[in-house]
C-alpha cells in the first residue's frame, strides 16, 4: 500500500498547540558513542515510570536517556486543559523534547504513547522507533474485544469519556499486589480525545526510521492480535518479551530493557544521525 | 585542474534554511551529500552581518510559527509567534547541529562554476557535475553525482533607473545594505517600495528620521499581523481549512481588514487597483498608524529625480538627502555553465514544479519560490521531494526519467491557488502555499517507494 507523507496540515497550521511545562527527567551518560533514549509513557503514566528502574539501567550499558511527561501527565503542565487535549497535542509535546536534544534519539514509547511515536515518527527522523505493548493506528478491536468481555464497567466508562481505570492485575504479572497498588497510584487521567485516538482511524504517512514492535507475554490489556497488526502495518515481526503490560516495572524489567537494548545495540551504529553522512566522510578541501 | 571524485555524491550550493533542509533530507534518504556557502556561518539570509544577509536589526518573521518552521524540527515553544532574526539564526543553528549538518558543509566556500562533466560516463538520470569551488584564492574542481542550488533570491539587489538620478544630490542606499535604524537618524528620507522591507523601513524611519515619505507605484492591501488576538495568518488558513471558496474568503478579508486597519484611503494611501492575493501580502499594522501620526507621508511613484530630491507622478515634490531602494532583488545564479538549464530566456526561469530543471534530471534548485505564507516548512518539503527524486533516480532510473519528464510537460503552471498575479518582476516566483504545498504531497507519494 502507498502511503503519501503528510504535507498539508492546515489544523495544524491554523490552531496550533498551545505551548506548556513539559518535565523532562534527564539521565546522561558524558561521552558515550551511543544515541539518547527518548522514554515516553502511556495512558495516564508519566516519566516517573522509566526513572524507576529502566534509566538507571540504560546508563549501565551506555545509553543517555530523557524520560518525558506529556502535557496534562506527571510533572507536564496543562493538566486543567486535559479534556481539551488531543493526540495532535502529544504529538506537539514529542517534538518539543526531541528537537530540544543535540541529536535525534532513539523514541521508546509504551501503550497510548506508543500511536502518539507513530505519529512522531512519520516526520521526524528518529534514530530509532521502539514500540512497546504496540497499539495499531486505525483501531485495536481486539483490546476493546477482551476489555470489554473481562473489565466490562472500565471499559464502557472509558467509552463514555472517562479515564481507563486500572487495577494491579491488568498492568502487572509479577509484582506483589501492594507494590502494583502503589504504582497504580500514581496514575493520573487522561484525556478522552486521546483514548479515543485508538479508536478512530487517521492514517498513517511512511516511516523511514528502522521500528522494533515489541509484545509481552502476559499482557491483559492490549491483546496480542493487535501487537501483531501493529507491527504487520509496520512491515516488522513482534518481538515477545516476559511480563504484564507495564514491561518497565514488572518483575522481569531488567530482561525486557535488555532485548530493547540489545537490538538497539545492532540497530544503529555509531556516527552522525543522518544514513547518507555514514556512507561517505565530509568533503576534506586541502 | 583534476577533478576530486565524490561519487554517489550530490552538491549543495547554500547554507540558508532552503540549502540545509536539502542537505538534510538528502542525508536522510541515504545520498551523501556536501554544502558549499561563501559566508564563514549558516543561515544566509538570515546570518546577520553575512555576505548574503538582507535582514535589519529589527526584521521579525512576517509568517507565525506554524507555516514557517520545518515540520520535523518545530521553533521551541519559547518562541513568540513572530521570532526576531536572531531567534531564526539560533533556530538555524540548533537544526544544523542536531542533525549534524555543520560538519557536511565547507564555509568560506564560494562556488565560482557548475558545469557539465565532459569527459565523464553519465550517470543514468543525467550527466556528472563539476563543481568548481574557491577558498582563500585556491580553487577545487569536484564531481558530483547531482546539483541542489539553495542560493537565494534575495540577496542581489535590483536598482530601478530613474531619470536624474545621477542629479541627485543626497545619499543613495538599497536595501539590501540596510541594517538599522541608525541610518535614518536625523535624516530626511525617502523611501521607495512598498514590499514588506519597504514598509519596514518606512515605519523605522517614522521613528527616527527629520521626515519620511514612501513611494508606492500602486495602493496595497496592508494586512495586520494580529487578528482577534490570533496571528492573522492562522485566521487566514482557518477558512483555508473550511474550503471556503476564493471569493469568499476575498470577501472575508476584506471585510476583517475593513474593520481592523479601517479604509486605507481614509490615511491618504492609494487605493488598491487589485483584488486581495493578487500581490504578495504585506503584513505590516504600524504602517498606517504612522501614516495616521503624520510621521509618514505617503506618495505617488517618483517621475523623476533632480539635485535636492524627487518629483512624484502627481506632480508633488520631496526635498530629502537620503533615498533608500526597497526595490527587491533579482534571482541570479553566475556560476551555472548552462544557462539555458533554467529556461529563463524570458526572464523567469520555467522550472519544473518551480525547482527542477527542465533539461537535467539531476539540477534541482530549492529555494526559488516566495509563498504567501511561511517559507520553511515549503523549504522541507522542496528538499524531501528532491531527495526523494534522487533517491528514486538511484533505485529506478527509467522511472525517475518519465516522472521528470511529466513533471516538465507542466511546466508552465503557477500554483497561485486560483488567482492571478500582478505582472512584475516582484512576483515571479509567487507561489499560494496550500496550492503548491497539495502538488508537492502528490509528487512525494509518485516517488516514494
Amino acid at each position: 500500500m502507498k502511503r503519501s507523507p503528510k504535507v498539508v496540515r492546515r489544523r495544524e497550521w491554523a490552531l496550533p498547540s498551545k505551548p506548556v511545562h513539559l518535565e523532562v527527567l534527564p539521565h546522561e551518560v558524558p561521552g558515550t558513542d551511543r544515541p539518547p533514549l527518548l522514554f515516553l509513557h502511556g495512558l495516564g503514566h508519566g516519566a516517573w515510570c522509566y526513572a524507576e528502574h529502566w534509566q538507571a539501567a540504560a546508563a549501565e550499558r551506555g545509553y543517555s536517556s530523557y524520560a518525558m511527561s506529556l502535557r496534562g501527565h506527571g510533572g507536564s503542565g496543562g493538566q486543567t486543559r486535559l479534556g481539551r487535549t488531543t493526540v495532535r497535542d502529544y504529538v506537539h509535546d514529542v517534538l518539543q523534547v526531541m528537537t530540544s536534544l543535540d541529536e535525534p534519539p532513539v523514541l521508546v514509547a509504551h501503550s497510548l504513547g506508543t500511536l502518539v511515536a507513530q505519529r512522531v515518527l512519520q516526520r521526524y527522523p528518529a534514530r530509532a522507533g521502539v514500540l512497546l505493548t504496540a497499539i495499531p493506528e486505525g483501531g485495536i478491536p481486539g483490546t476493546m474485544v477482551e476489555g470489554m468481555r473481562t473489565r466490562p464497567v472500565a471499559f464502557t466508562r472509558a467509552v463514555l469519556g472517562g479515564t481507563l481505570r486500572f487495577k494491579p492485575e491488568d498492568l502487572f504479572a509479577q509484582l506483589p499486589a501492594e507494590q502494583g497498588r502503589d504504582y497504580i497510584s500514581r496514575i493520573g487521567r487522561e484525556s478522552p480525545w486521546a483514548q479515543y485516538a485508538m479508536l478512530i482511524p487517521e492514517g498513517l504517512g511512511p516511516i523511514g526510521s528502522p521500528l522494533m514492535v515489541v509484545g509481552a507475554e502476559q499482557d491483559t490489556l492490549v491483546a496480542a492480535s493487535d501487537v501483531r497488526r501493529c507491527a504487520a502495518a509496520l512491515g516488522v515481526e513482534p518481538v515477545w518479551v516476559p511480563g504484564g503490560h507495564d514491561v518497565m516495572l514488572d518483575g522481569q524489567w531488567q530482561a525486557v530493557l535488555d532485548t530493547v537494548l540489545d537490538w538497539v545495540d545492532r540497530t544503529c551504529a555509531s556516527g552522525p544521525p543522518l544514513p547518507g553522512a555514514r556512507e561517505t566522510a565530509p568533503l576534506e578541501l586541502d | 585542474m583534476d577533478a576530486i571524485e565524490r561519487p554517489g555524491c550530490a552538491a549543495v550550493i547554500g547554507a540558508g534554511p532552503h540549502g540545509l533542509s536539502a542537505l538534510k533530507a538528502l542525508l536522510q534518504a541515504g545520498i551523501p551529500a556536501d554544502g558549499f556557502d561563501r559566508a564563514d556561518d549558516l543561515g544566509g539570509n538570515w546570518n546577520f552581518g553575512g555576505p548574503t544577509s538582507r535582514v535589519y536589526e529589527s526584521t521579525h518573521l512576517i509568517s507565525s510559527k506554524p507555516f514557517t518552521q520545518f515540520p520535523d524540527f518545530p521553533m521551541p515553544d519559547s518562541y513568540p509567534d513572530y521570532p526576531s532574526h536572531r531567534q531564526v539564526k539560533a533556530y538555524f543553528d540548533a537544526y544544523a547541529d542536531h542533525f549534524g549538518l555543520r560538519e557536511r558543509i565547507s564555509f568560506g566556500t564560494s562556488v565560482v562554476r557548475v558545469a557539465v562533466a565532459q569527459d565523464a560516463p553519465e550517470t543514468p538520470f543525467g550527466p556528472r557535475w563539476d563543481v568548481t569551488v574557491e577558498r582563500g584564492g585556491r580553487q577545487w574542481m569536484i564531481r558530483y553525482d547531482a546539483v541542489v542550488v539553495a542560493n537565494g533570491h534575495n540577496w542581489s539587489a535590483k536598482l530601478p533607473d530613474y531619470a536624474g538620478l545621477s542629479d541627485f544630490g543626497g545619499e543613495i542606499l538599497h536595501s539590501a545594505d540596510y541594517k538599522g535604524a541608525d541610518q535614518l537618524r536625523g535624516r530626511r528620507v525617502l523611501v521607495v517600495g512598498a514590499g514588506n522591507t519597504g514598509c519596514d523601513i518606512a515605519v523605522e524611519a517614522a521613528q527616527n528620521a527629520i521626515v519620511t515619505y514612501h513611494s508606492t507605484r500602486r495602493g496595497y492591501y496592508y494586512s495586520p499581523k494580529f487578528v482577534f488576538g490570533k496571528p492573522s495568518d492562522q485566521i487566514a488558513d482557518l477558512l483555508l481549512a473550511a474550503r471556503m471558496p476564493l471569493p469568499l474568503r476575498r470577501l472575508a478579508f476584506a471585510a476583517t481588514l475593513r474593520t481592523t486597519m479601517g479604509k486605507f484611503e481614509d490615511f491618504g494611501l492609494q487605493k488598491p487597483d487589485h483584488a486581495f492575493f493578487e500581490t504578495h501580502p504585506i503584513v505590516n499594522q504600524q504602517l498606517v498608524y504612522y501614516v495616521g501620526h503624520g510621521d509618514i507621508t505617503p506618495t505617488r511613484d517618483v517621475d523623476h529625480f533632480d539635485a535636492d530630491g524627487a518629483v512624484f507622478a502627481d506632480g508633488s515634490r520631496a526635498d530629502v538627502d537620503l533615498v533608500v531602494f526597497a526595490t527587491g532583488y533579482l534571482a541570479v545564479f553566475p556560476f551555472l555553465a548552462d544557462q539555458d538549464a533554467l529556461d529563463a530566456s524570458l526572464g523567469r526561469p520555467h522550472l519544473a514544479l518551480q525547482m527542477a530543471s527542465p533539461k537535467y534530471a539531476n539540477l534541482w534548485l530549492s529555494g526559488l519560490i516566495q509563498p504567501d505564507s511561511g517559507q520553511w516548512t515549503i523549504a522541507h518539503w522542496q528538499g524531501t521531494a528532491i531527495a526523494d527524486f534522487l533517491a528514486l533516480a538511484q533505485r529506478d532510473p527509467q522511472r525517475a526519467r518519465a516522472i521528470h519528464d511529466r513533471i516538465n510537460a507542466q511546466r508552465e503552471r503557477r500554483f497561485s491557488g486560483g488567482t492571478h498575479y500582478k505582472e512584475s518582476t516582484r512576483h515571479y516566483y509567487e507561489i499560494a502555499h496550500q496550492d503548491y504545498l497539495e502538488v508537492l504531497e502528490d509528487f512525494l507519494s509518485e516517488v516514494a517507494t
